[in-house]
């Protein structure tokens, strides 16, 4: 029914999240203070345990089909992962705010190949035993990582990307050894590097190389501080996407609207798409009819079994209420179109979809411009 | 008794102030009196507005204080002090503190917030009824202000962002991402001068360039006074293809141009800050309060107005709100025998104004985190400023915060805000300095928390750098630039 593979069979329309989940204000400050030497490591482990447990419990009341940790215990997309690799040099470890960014150096090429665990198989499994829903485990892409490091190592800084992904490829298979099936892949700074696609793409291919799970790409047009970093379309990463051995594309739609779902047919994509359904960027709730509206409008250019529902990025700068009601929200509209999906039939046997015409064209275009 | 004389600068120099011939009177008055010495707090400060809320000397009740705490604060304005009789002042803000309900004084509202008292409806009436206001006091507001105009037309600061701003939408363009409307938006547009000066060079620089940036400009005037919009327009008339006007909420500018939300290129607020509404919260010994205000007219004062009404005292509470609710033309028409035209109830407007003056008291903040300092904020962004710090006072700037933070959701990811005001950039300098609030003409201004602003456009993502106006010699402007942090 779905590209994506998981212990038990999955709806059709299966929903999941991108990634990161609402980090309350408090949560925030704590970090904070662990920076400041206020409350210990073993605190702070101890309360982003609690916290991505309620993480877990939110998105299975809201009855999303596959969950994710919520990333609460990651400072933001790219120093979780640059802390571990090793041969980064990060001089200054202290942070003003615990969601800031490192100055992190590279000064020798990295050293490669799968002595350096990166430990990322700790929070999977912590995941993994505190739900009984699949499980999907995102890892900020080599591409994105390497264009927060200071390269002093590398003239050509696609060798930076090559290190940094054989390091992930291992990681990634000592994640799917603990059991991981769905991986995803993030590139969030992609947007801004319209060129250099290409070498984003090998990146992304070095990772999954020999890595036996469901693999998804997320790239957005950013999310950090809920603003976008880059405008502009989609077409930027067409054809040389097409050439990514990814299962699914998990792209944002819900802000922009769906025009660049063509692009997809256009180029002739014919595996997964995670479309964006809700807005992270406002703090307005979806109805469950706007995203209805909004799974149709996706369901012209991509057929249901290819399809999985999500919010177009992570959401991490919401608030709790509204993130709860906003997967909620995403759940009852997936119901929605899932139930006429399944009583709605031609004569011939296939599914149709109730396709509004104009009238709900605008509708949809509306509920995008609204959100 | 903790005495805090905060403008150190003015103990020394030629003519220095002497703080003990003011002090003496004060603590004089304070020993003849019943309160708890240990419990007082005397701060000294230099109030440098002519007209401001203030008496030479206020009592300020400490509320929710244990026994041990302080119970009151006198407050002094240094500046007044010569030529007053300090004991007889001090032992009449006293009298007021232990039975408010005898008072002469005629209050306007309920303790509340500073940023909710009705001197904010002053200063919304100012703007709204500008017009009347300069008929009858003869000068335009620009005239007012203190340099008597605004910082924002100078043609080399102008140019400067432009030229800025031309290098990234050529940079833009040649990625194919330059969009085909470019937003440029001015918040607090004045009388349009500034934005003529802006125009007239962006034309020119477009030319010059040989791009075609001035026929896709989209240039937006924003101002909360209609009449100040209407003469904005005149002013820019000949670029009128390329501008819009709409009246903007400073405090919330999406309301109005929540369409542009990630469009804007610029934009651009000149003295709008200093002018929005504005808490103050104070840590006195450990604990953090929220400054209570409440608007009365001395009795010196309530007496002119009645007479000005021909009523009694106890009138003049309600017919100041009426004005308040009505504006002066409503006014004269609803007060025909005591106020005749327009003009006599636009004087009676200025009157009450140059008369108000604000008692404050001092309220226990139970949770930053329960303090909304704008509907998005929360008061937790003023942990670390007010954490380990010691007896201090400063504005929240709630209103600037708002309308800062609004605005920043209106920017393209390659997009600024550039806004010259009155920032305080180092919060240290509360120490040291009174911030306001004062009079300006009709309106109100307070030194903006730019500390604040700092932090909250950090946690927004956002770099902010202050640097002193450079395009003009002696101002106290400062400029504020928010951009993106990489």
């Amino acid at each position: 029914m779905t590209v994506l593979r998981a212990p038990s069979p999955l709806p059709l329309l299966p929903t999941s999240v991108v990634g990161s989940y609402s980090v309350p204000e408090w949560l925030e400050g704590v970090k904070t203070d662990f920076y400041h030497r206020k409350i210990s490591k073993n605190y702070l482990d101890d309360i982003h345990g609690v916290v991505t447990k309620a993480a877990l419990k939110d998105q299975e009341r809201a009855d999303i089909d596959i969950v994710s940790g919520g990333e609460l215990s990651r400072d933001n997309d790219i120093d979780y992962l640059l802390v571990r690799l090793p041969g980064i040099e990060i001089p200054d470890t202290r942070k003003s705010n615990s969601y800031d960014y490192y100055d992190a150096v590279v000064r020798e090429p990295l050293p490669v190949g799968s002595r350096f665990p990166l430990r990322l198989t700790d929070d999977y499994r912590f995941v993994r035993d505190n739900t009984d829903r699949p499980v999907k485990f995102s890892i900020t892409g080599p591409f994105s990582l390497s264009r927060k490091l200071r390269n002093e190592a590398y003239d050509d800084p696609a060798g930076l990307v090559m290190a940094l992904a054989e390091l992930l490829n291992a990681e990634a298979k000592r994640l799917v050894a603990e059991g991981a099936t769905v991986l995803q892949l993030d590139e969030p700074l992609l947007c801004g590097y319209r060129d250099q696609v290409g070498t984003a793409v090998e990146g992304i291919n070095t990772v999954i190389d020999g890595v036996d799970a469901s693999w998804a790409l997320h790239i957005c047009y950013g999310n950090r501080y809920a603003r976008p970093s880059w405008e502009g379309h989609y077409d930027f990463l067409f054809p040389k996407v097409m050439d990514a051995r990814v299962d699914q594309l998990v792209l944002e739609f819900a802000r922009r609207g769906y025009e660049d779902l063509d692009l997809l047919a256009r180029s002739g994509w014919d595996r997964g798409v995670g479309v964006g359904v809700i807005d992270v960027k406002t703090e307005e709730v979806e109805t469950a009819e706007t995203v209805a509206h909004r799974i149709r409008r996706a369901l012209r250019v991509v057929p249901p079994e290819r399809m999985t529902i999500n919010p177009d990025c992570g959401l991490r700068h919401l608030p709790g209420d509204v993130a709860r009601a906003k997967l909620r929200a995403m759940a009852e509209g997936t119901a929605i179109v899932r139930d006429e999906l399944s009583t709605v039939a031609t004569p011939t046997g296939d599914i149709a979809i109730r396709d509004e015409s104009g009238a709900s064209r605008e509708a949809v275009q509306e509920g995008a411009m609204q959100s | 008794m903790l005495v805090d004389v905060r403008p150190t600068k003015r103990l020394r120099g030629s003519s220095p102030v002497d703080v003990s011939a003011a002090l003496g009177p004060i603590v004089e008055a304070l020993g003849q009196d019943t309160v708890d010495l240990s419990r007082v707090r005397v701060v000294c400060d230099w109030i440098q507005y002519k007209h401001n809320f203030r008496d030479v000397i206020d009592i300020r009740p400490i509320t929710g204080s244990a026994s041990s705490g302080m119970e009151l604060e006198a407050a002094v304005d240094l500046r007044r002090c010569a030529g007053t009789d300090l004991n007889a002042a001090t032992a009449e803000a006293l009298r007021e503190f232990h039975d408010p309900d005898s008072s002469d004084r005629v209050y306007l509202e309920q303790w509340t917030a500073g940023k909710d008292s009705c001197i904010w409806d002053f200063n919304a009436l100012y703007w709204q009824a500008l017009g009347r206001w300069e008929e009858v006091s003869g000068q335009d507001y620009e005239q007012a202000l203190p340099g008597g105009s605004s910082d924002g037309r100078n043609q080399e600061a102008a140019r400067e962002l432009i030229l800025e701003l031309f290098d990234t939408w050529d940079e833009l363009a040649r990625l194919s991402s330059l969009p085909e409307q470019l937003y440029v938006v001015e918040l607090g547009v004045g009388n349009g001068t500034q934005a003529k000066a802006w125009l007239d060079e962006f034309r020119e620089l477009a030319l010059i360039r040989g791009v075609d940036y001035y026929q896709r400009l989209h240039y937006i005037m924003g101002d909360y006074s209609p009449h100040v919009l209407k003469l904005a327009q005149e002013t820019v008339a000949e670029h009128a293809a390329q501008v819009s006007s709409i009246v903007v909420d400073a405090t919330d500018p999406t309301a109005s141009l929540g369409f542009l939300r990630h469009k804007a290129f610029l934009v651009y607020v000149s003295n709008v800050y200093d002018n929005l509404p504005t808490d103050e919260v104070a840590s006195i010994s450990g604990r953090t309060y929220r400054v209570e205000v409440r608007a009365y007219l001395p009795r010196e004062g309530s007496l002119a107005l009645a007479e000005r009404l021909s009523t009694t005292p106890e009138q003049v509470g309600g017919v100041v709100r009426k004005l308040l609710r009505l504006g002066p033309e409503l006014l004269a028409e609803a007060l025909p025998q005591q106020l005749p035209d327009v003009a006599s109830a636009v004087r009676f407007w200025q009157e009450a104004w140059s008369w108000l003056r604000l008692a404050e008291r001092y309220v226990p903040l139970e949770g930053l985190d329960l303090y909304q300092i704008c509907p998005t904020v929360t008061g937790e962004v003023l942990r670390p400023i007010l954490e380990d710090r010691g007896d201090f006072r400063m504005q929240v700037s709630n209103g600037a915060v708002a309308s800062f933070v609004a605005t920043l959701r209106l920017l393209h990811p390659y997009g600024r805000l550039h806004c010259h005001d009155l920032f305080v950039t180092d919060a240290r300098r509360y120490d040291s300095q009174f911030c306001g609030p004062g009079k300006y003409d009709g309106s109100i201004v307070n030194w903006v928390n730019g500390a604040l602003v700092q932090c909250v456009g950090n946690r927004h993502g956002f770099d902010v750098n202050y640097v002193p106006f450079r395009h003009r010699e002696g101002t106290n402007i400062t400029t504020l630039t928010a951009q993106v942090r990489e």
